[in-house]
């Protein structure tokens, strides 16, 4: 796929779906090995590995070197939001992430399939089909852990609450998204798509007996600025690439 | 926790091969764990699962052969042997 020529707002806007995706994926890669059965652990990986195929569709679009675009950034460069970046190290955490990421994830695609621009609707295209099944796997995974009732329920319900608030910060507007609409690259705005993710997470919810508050609108400097947890995670990242940058695979 | 046998099916005549198993609480999981662990790389163009416990296991018993019905198990070896004598007395022409 060839480098588009983007306006630097359309550039902002999908650099911030691409860094989203990208840290996601590693995120998730870190239950390689220790999910709580193996067809999930092996699941929840296959799911890690598609997320960063997807950083990758939207990586190659805005630029020849993704491997500088993706790990090399100086880390006020990146456009992630803080849902992302947690480490979510007990299970509960990283199941809830799943479920509250993936459904806003669905609609951001959705938001790209009907774009202005060709590359990206194929793009949106595949990465849909696979948010389908990946929503799917959120959503029963989690209706049967709620179902199962005891420690299991209370513990996915906490984890649900203390997450919802940073999970806000995926619907902090970025720069550009006021181009991207008016050129019609994307055709929904992150406040519609905020509305329909948060039906789509209270109804899911509710229909397993769970209540949920809606989380207020995030503040602070949304995506300019890294959380605490960003910087451990991009060393990390970049361990193979730092012996050479310069290497070619 | 069920355990599912997982069989796939290429596209064509190949029948349906036995890929493996997977755990899982009911079927609708296993089909979306059996995606992720058994179909990533397009090894499948259908699949199959089935509940461990629905397989009706035979008795190892019988399946057992019966060690004095050679006439059933006849793998050809007494007439390559006689082929291979006539080969060496130059009779086997």
């Amino acid at each position: 796929m060839s480098t588009l020529d983007l306006s630097p707002g359309v550039r902002e806007y999908l650099l911030a779906l691409a860094d989203d995706e990208h840290i996601i994926g590693a995120r998730h890669t870190s239950w390689i090995g220790s999910g709580p059965f193996l067809e999930e652990d092996l699941a929840f990986c296959s799911i890690a590995q598609d997320e960063l195929g997807h950083a990758i569709a939207l990586y190659e679009l805005l630029t020849d070197d993704i491997d500088a675009l993706g790990l090399l950034r100086d880390p006020a460069e990146y456009r992630c939001c803080e849902l992302v970046e947690l480490p979510c190290r007990e299970w509960d955490e990283a199941l809830v992430r799943h479920v509250l990421y993936d459904h806003a994830e669905g609609l951001r695609w959705q938001a790209l399939a009907d774009s202005s621009i060709p590359e990206i609707v194929g793009v949106a295209k595949r990465a849909r089909r696979e948010e389908e099944f990946h929503v799917a796997h959120a959503d029963g995974v989690l209706r049967r852990v709620l179902f199962a009732g005891g420690d299991a329920h209370d513990r996915v319900v906490a984890a649900t609450v203390r997450l919802l608030p940073v999970a806000a910060t995926m619907w902090t507007s970025v720069d550009g998204e006021t181009e991207a609409l008016a050129t019609g690259v994307a055709t929904s705005s992150s406040a519609d798509l905020a509305e329909r993710w948060w039906t789509e997470v209270k109804v899911l919810y509710e229909a397993s007996g769970v209540v949920l508050d809606r989380p207020a609108a995030a503040s602070g400097a949304g995506r300019t600025q890294r959380s605490g947890h960003f910087a451990d995670l991009h060393a990390e990242i970049r361990l193979v690439i730092d012996l050479d940058p310069n290497a070619r695979w | 926790m069920h355990t599912y046998e997982v069989f796939l099916k290429k596209d064509g005549k190949e029948g349906f091969r036995h890929a493996g198993a997977l755990d899982a609480p009911d079927w609708e999981m296993a089909l979306l764990l059996a995606r992720e662990c058994y179909c990533r790389r397009g090894e499948g163009d259908e699949m199959w699962l089935v509940d461990r416990a629905d397989l009706v296991v035979a008795p190892i018993e019988l399946l057992e052969p019966n060690g004095d019905r050679p006439h059933r198990t006849s793998d050809g070896s007494v007439v390559a042997e006689r082929r291979k004598q006539q080969r060496q007395v130059g009779g086997g022409k």
